[in-house]
């Protein structure tokens, strides 16, 4: 069996060492990716996948009523997708700014993208640049970034683990995908966030997305394309805030010098977990103006006042203080407030106009574009808008289908998997069946002791409550939930488990 | 922006060289004497100060950091004003890393100040046993162009102190010396009481 080289070592936080790993196959059973390198359980690993704990200051805690009744939202959602993102944008919307729920976040972000659309219509592309060999000058800067992207979380912390043959997989994937683009190292970290909410094929059709409709030319040779957002973003400053603005002219402190890394990364190397999932959430709903926004609240609250510009006399110090942003701004409510309700509005319109504007002077002091990128969609509905979907592009296909022997045959049977939260599992107008909760929430009778999870028994002597999150009729969890039985009523009756009530529904929630 | 420790110069260093030679490391060896096997890609610039004692002054170090891959030099010409000082790292390991270094001193003189004190730095002396660029050979070629040279291991810390401190000493000398016109080196000089009287005071950013 593999061995590990040091054994168990105390770490810190700073220097990781890392292990040969590269004899340790993926058949070993060594357990998970954090353990190989070392980790020992005293390591805790927060619930976004981070070791340390970090991350977890500043979360907004929703309670688990609200992310049901919000789940069922958006399955309802997923299920009418052309429908919601035509006819209701606009509560699409919202719902991304409340935050995506956790446990549809991975789907949700690969339809907002257009990923989903994209998959579905180039079925087999992905594995065939899979399995192509790549060319050797890309493949080599990738291999040096696999280890360097968020080491710290348990997917990305193992050399040669899954996680970092995945990244690998996308990005290699992307350069033969668009061999004229390559690999642009800022990629990675997009990728490698994809990467935690998705599997390699739905992360690579994202970033492509990404890349090409919501950051055209960002991470194309040249890099005309950040710079030009840098300029765009300073001039919009001005407005926003006129006193950041003439300190940064002032002490000459190019956009480039700051924004950066923001925006090439959509601020996934700035703020803490919890709110780089709030900002994408937004993001990928709405576009890039979503990215300016989130840089002019940062630049405007650590610039923004007489009093903190006393504490920056040179371009030295203005840097310094711009890399380290208090966290009480990057705070996940405090930021998607000050995100949603800017008191200087800034549109997709004024980003054009200042593409614009910004767009000749360019020319004019430095000729013309070296690379012309397509144009950049504002968000989700023009994406879909563009590349307009078939029918059947939006059709989900469940990875995870529960075998439970029925005597009808409406029931399809399918393969049972290990459950994982990115493969979760549909059907279509199934019959209500009768299944044991096993999770209940508290306050709901737990199961009978021998019910193990995976297989529930194909008749139910008890009704047990379930959790009111599936709706009646259209969706169905089998490895998970199970629709209420109709005569029951222990739990509590709310409207919100009719999907037909979710158009017109009023929002019951209000956590931010 | 009072700190305790006044001093009397501040340097800028940029480092450059390809994308995984250790430049992150070796500004983290030197300013936090840190070091991680697993530090982050380096997109946009880091930077990172220390303050170090030169012949009885004290000169704040700046120490900047960006990415290496080809295509962010499109964006370096911010990177570069100002800085006085550079450490142009190749990886001993990785002989395509040294090949490449004729390319950066051309970058680094089309965009720097012309006097910028520049050292040829092979890192990753650590990894001896995987060594594909000969000391000799580089340290011939540092000759020829006039940089200083050493090779250095972020990881151990062998010869980390010594090259920036050299490189620093070096700017220290040329700014002191009148040998460069001027204004012509970006230092800032503050506390001039302290430094010669003629010192001029300049923020370190200017275009020169």
């Amino acid at each position: 069996m593999a061995k590990i080289g040091n054994g168990r070592q105390s770490v810190d936080t700073r220097s990781i060492r890392t292990i040969n790993s590269s004899h340790i196959d993926d058949e070993s059973s060594l357990g998970s990716d954090s353990e190989i390198n070392g980790f020992t359980s005293d390591r805790r690993t927060d619930k976004y996948g981070f070791i340390g704990g970090a991350q977890q200051l500043g979360a907004t805690d929703v309670p688990p009523e609200v992310l049901r009744h919000r789940e069922v939202k958006w399955l309802d959602m997923l299920n009418h997708w052309d429908k919601w993102m035509i006819k209701r944008f606009d509560k699409v919307r919202l719902r991304c700014q409340k935050g995506i729920p956790p446990a549809l976040r991975g789907r949700a972000w690969l339809y907002l993208s257009g990923g989903k659309v994209k998959k579905e219509q180039n079925q087999g592309k992905f594995q065939e640049l899979d399995s192509q060999s790549g060319d050797p000058k890309w493949l080599d800067v990738i291999e040096k970034d696999l280890h360097r992207q968020f080491p710290f979380h348990e997917m990305f912390v193992s050399r040669g683990g899954h996680g970092q043959q995945d990244l690998f997989r996308v990005l290699k994937a992307y350069t033969l995908y668009r061999p004229e683009e390559g690999y642009c190292q800022a990629q990675a970290p997009i990728a490698a966030v994809l990467l935690m909410h998705m599997p390699a094929e739905d992360a690579f059709w994202g970033l492509v997305q990404i890349c090409e409709k919501y950051l055209p030319g960002y991470y194309s040779p040249g890099l005309e394309a950040i710079q030009l957002d840098g300029e765009i973003l300073f001039a919009l400053l001005r407005r926003v805030s006129p006193l950041a603005f003439r300190h940064l002219e002032k002490h000459k402190i190019d956009p480039i010098l700051y924004m950066t890394e923001w925006f090439m990364c959509a601020f996934s190397r700035t703020l803490p977990w919890s709110s780089v999932l709030r900002v994408w959430d937004m993001f990928l709903c709405d576009g890039v103006k979503i990215i300016f926004r989130v840089g002019l609240v940062l630049l405007k609250c650590m610039l923004g006042t007489r009093e903190k510009l006393k504490a920056c006399q040179g371009q030295y110090e203005t840097m310094e203080l711009l890399r380290a942003i208090e966290p009480r701004y990057m705070q996940e409510g405090f930021l998607v407030r000050e995100v949603r309700i800017l008191e200087v509005p800034v549109t997709s319109r004024d980003v054009e106009k200042e593409h614009h504007t910004q767009l000749k002077r360019w020319r004019k002091t430095r000729g013309e574009l070296n690379l012309k990128p397509p144009p950049r969609m504002h968000g989700a509905r023009l994406v879909l808008l563009a590349d307009p979907p078939r029918r059947q592009d939006l059709k989900q296909n469940p990875t995870i289908v529960l075998e439970v022997p029925q005597p009808t045959s409406q029931l399809k049977k399918g393969k049972e998997e290990k459950q994982s939260m990115k493969k979760k599992s549909k059907k279509k107008s199934q019959p209500i069946m009768e299944v044991p909760n096993p999770y209940p929430l508290p306050n709901e009778h737990s199961p009978p002791p021998s019910d193990p999870p995976a297989m529930p028994p194909v008749t139910s002597k008890t009704p047990e409550t379930v959790p009111q999150t599936v709706p009646q009729t259209e969706t169905l969890s089998p490895h998970q939930h199970c629709a209420p039985p109709t005569d029951l009523a222990p739990a509590k009756d709310s409207p919100h488990q009719q999907s037909t009530q979710s158009l017109s529904s009023t929002e019951l929630d209000t956590y931010l | 922006m009072g700190s305790d420790d006044g001093y009397n110069f501040v340097f800028k260093v940029v480092l450059i060289g390809e994308s995984g030679v250790g430049k992150s490391n070796l500004l983290s060896r030197f300013t936090k004497n840190e070091f991680s096997h697993d530090s982050r890609t380096t997109i946009g610039v880091e930077f990172s100060t220390r303050t170090v004692q030169l012949s009885g002054f004290t000169i704040k170090a700046q120490i900047w950091d960006t990415a290496g891959l080809e295509r962010y030099r499109a964006i370096t010409s911010a990177y570069y004003r100002g800085a006085v000082g550079a450490l142009l790292v190749y990886d001993i390991t990785k002989h395509l890393t040294y090949e490449s270094v004729e390319r950066w001193l051309k970058e680094l003189y089309e965009h720097a100040d012309p006097h910028i004190v520049v050292m040829l730095v092979g890192n990753k002396t650590d990894l001896e046993s995987e060594r594909s660029v000969p000391t000799d050979e580089a340290k011939e070629f540092a000759a020829n162009k006039g940089l200083f040279f050493l090779e250095t291991s972020a990881l151990d810390s062998t010869n980390v102190e010594a090259a920036f401190n050299i490189v620093l000493a070096e700017i220290h000398r040329k700014v002191s010396s009148k040998e460069v016109i001027r204004g012509s080196i970006g230092a800032v000089s503050l506390n001039s009481s302290r430094a010669e009287s003629t010192e001029e005071n300049k923020p370190c950013c200017r275009n020169i």
